[in-house]
């Protein structure tokens, strides 16, 4: 009797969302098989990756981290414009680290204005990431989906504590909500469930499971990652079916290893480190089954670009 | 189907103080609640009670029997405290619980005093992974009670049930599967189980629901005991056999069939997803009845 290779018997999709808007506009999801089983079903839209723009100078990044945008890194629009036209940004991920409680506190006016800056400065999808404290992203995030009413942003991170308010601003301005959970298949279908009880369409989900890099704790996210994919295609659970968003180049370029010197403790060129170090973690996490990795680096980012496309060459 | 009241517990935020101060009549009050309700046993639970725990479980034991004849199963990982509650124990008592690394001090008192045992399943490396392991560990107990002159029918295995909130941990599985071979490894063996562990961390409004369906799911498998929350009278009516439909429909989905939901009531639907998030089928969540 000739061999057959074993099946994963499929019974569900990951759902196609549709992030941004305009000719610019991409798609993610659609899987119907586990990332890159493509001899078992389909992976439609492959991994995006959307680039990092801060909203303010970064104080405390790796002089590798800094050196690809020289000069525009006091300003979001041009330092986003950067992406797209010297790097290729199919998609922009803006933090606004600037408006932390605990830091900068900047306000909710200034900070929506410099989203639609951004935003009208470039066409590709955009990500708005808050701070993830529950009363001003509430405050920052529901001026922003105001503001951009109509741009289909992706709007993160939504949180269980405050994904009624920013999810509400989310309907009534018609933007798509990243609902983030902490690394816990449990919660983040509880809070897909809420989601929907608001009444967040299923088309305006993406899930962020929260992710941490290498040497960090990455094997426990791959996992939860992994479960979540299980649950999608082979249990039916259409709560978790939605595309995943992994927010991993400020976890990959914080890590003391990014900052040791060239050749400290033995752990060589602190710039092919720190990119390696990213690069990897967001190769991990697109095996995962991650479908929107945010990410720093230009030459990360290629190489995360070519091993995606040498493991769907046909 | 043996019921073990578990309300009489030190981390109530009633009896804890009560316990502490000696105060006898909050903790007669459930006791005489629990027997009313209907259970079979009442369980003093003093935790592991490190100092002075010998006093402190004379103490309950006596101050319950003033107000109730129901027999007691006493709950302590403190071995002196648990001889000074079985010294002065009327009835035939219940020993809760002895796990295997702890048969030596304690077995030798359920000779002693007559008394039962519920043998812990957890192993010397915590908790065990699946059935097998839940078998080896019954019979490691099984042959020392044995051993000791503790006959198989003194011996109540209680093979940890674990919260279904949590997919990491969930043993709910293993634990069914266990007691499906447990008259085979263990013949004339009973068994108990804390039934309240399968809804820990569940929205304590919708916890009866886990704690009923996962009843339900032992009895497929005859189990003998339950330790229980004495208040849910819906819980000790199933238990008492007077919801056999509602059983009836719980062993069909746990055999595989998927009855239209439409052709149930709303309360059925209820335990046949419970069911489901139970067995893993369908993951949990706090919202699991809803969707």
């Amino acid at each position: 009797m000739a061999f057959e290779i074993p099946k994963t018997a499929y019974s569900g999709k990951i759902r196609e969302i549709k992030l941004g808007s305009g000719d610019k506009a991409v798609t993610v999801g659609g899987e119907t098989c586990y990332p890159f089983y493509l001899f078992e079903g389909e992976m439609p839209h492959l991994p995006r990756i959307a680039m990092e723009v801060w909203d303010m100078p970064p104080q405390e990044w790796a002089e590798a981290a800094l050196e690809p945008f020289k000069g525009v890194t006091d300003d979001p629009a041009s330092w986003a414009k950067k992406c797209v036209a010297d790097y290729g940004a199919e998609m922009i991920c803006l933090q606004l680290v600037s408006t932390d409680p605990n830091g900068l506190d900047r306000g909710a006016d200034e900070a929506a204005e410099v989203v639609k800056k951004v935003a009208d400065a470039v066409g590709v999808p955009l990500i708005v990431w808050g701070t993830a404290n529950h009363d001003k992203d509430t405050e920052v995030l529901r001026k922003v989906t105001e503001v951009c009413q109509g741009r289909n942003l992706i709007i993160g991170p939504v949180e269980e504590g405050d994904h009624k308010k920013i999810g509400a601003a989310a309907i009534g301005y018609q933007h798509t909500v990243a609902a983030s959970t902490p690394i816990d298949i449990n919660l983040a279908k509880q809070l897909n469930i809420l989601l929907g009880n608001l009444g967040v369409s299923d088309e305006l989900i993406v899930m962020d499971p929260t992710t941490s890099c290498i040497g960090y704790g990455i094997e426990y996210c791959y996992s939860v990652m992994e479960r979540t994919r299980m649950a999608g295609l082979t249990q039916q659970d259409e709560k978790l079916q939605f595309p995943l968003i992994c927010n991993i180049s400020k976890e990959a370029w914080k890590t003391k290893e990014v900052h040791l010197a060239d050749g400290e403790l033995n752990m060589g060129d602190a710039r092919k480190r720190g990119i390696l170090l990213e690069a990897m973690s967001a190769m991990v996490l697109i095996l995962a089954g991650g479908d929107v990795i945010v990410m720093r680096h230009p030459e990360a980012i290629k190489l995360v670009r070519e091993i995606v496309a040498e493991l769907t060459a046909s | 189907m043996v019921l073990i009241g578990e309300n009489l517990n030190i981390i109530s935020k009633t009896i804890g103080p009560a316990l502490k101060e000696r105060n006898p009549k909050p903790i007669q009050e459930l006791a005489q609640a629990e027997a009313e309700a209907g259970v079979d046993y009442i369980d003093l639970n003093i935790g592991p009670a490190r100092k002075r725990g010998d006093e402190l479980m004379e103490w309950v034991v006596k101050t319950v029997q003033e107000v109730t004849d129901k027999p007691l199963s006493l709950d302590t990982t403190n071995p002196v405290a648990m001889e000074a509650g079985l010294k002065v124990c009327k009835g035939k008592a219940l020993i809760n619980s002895i796990s295997p690394s702890r048969m030596d001090e304690e077995a030798p008192l359920v000779k002693k005093y007559n008394a039962e045992m519920i043998g812990l399943l957890w192993g010397r490396e915590g908790m065990p992974r699946d059935a097998a392991e839940r078998g080896v560990i019954a019979v490691e107990l099984m042959y020392k009670a044995n051993e000791m002159g503790v006959p198989n029918e003194n011996i109540w295995f209680d093979p940890i049930a674990t919260p279904v909130v949590n997919i990491e941990s969930n043993q709910s599985k293993p634990c069914l599967e266990f007691m499906s071979m447990l008259q085979d490894i263990a013949p004339g063996c009973k068994s108990t189980v804390g039934l309240s562990n399968v809804s820990n961390g569940a929205p304590t409004h919708l916890r009866p629901y886990l704690n009923r369906a996962y009843l339900m799911m032992l009895m497929k498998y005859g189990l003998y005991s339950a330790i229980v929350d004495a208040f849910d009278s819906e819980l000790i009516s199933i238990a008492r056999g007077e919801r056999p439909e509602i059983v009836a429909l719980v062993h069909r989905v746990m055999d595989g069939d998927k009855p239209a939901f439409s052709s149930l009531t709303e309360e059925e639907v209820k335990y046949v997803k419970t069911v489901r998030v139970i067995t893993g089928e369908a993951l949990y969540s706090h919202s699991w009845l809803e969707i």
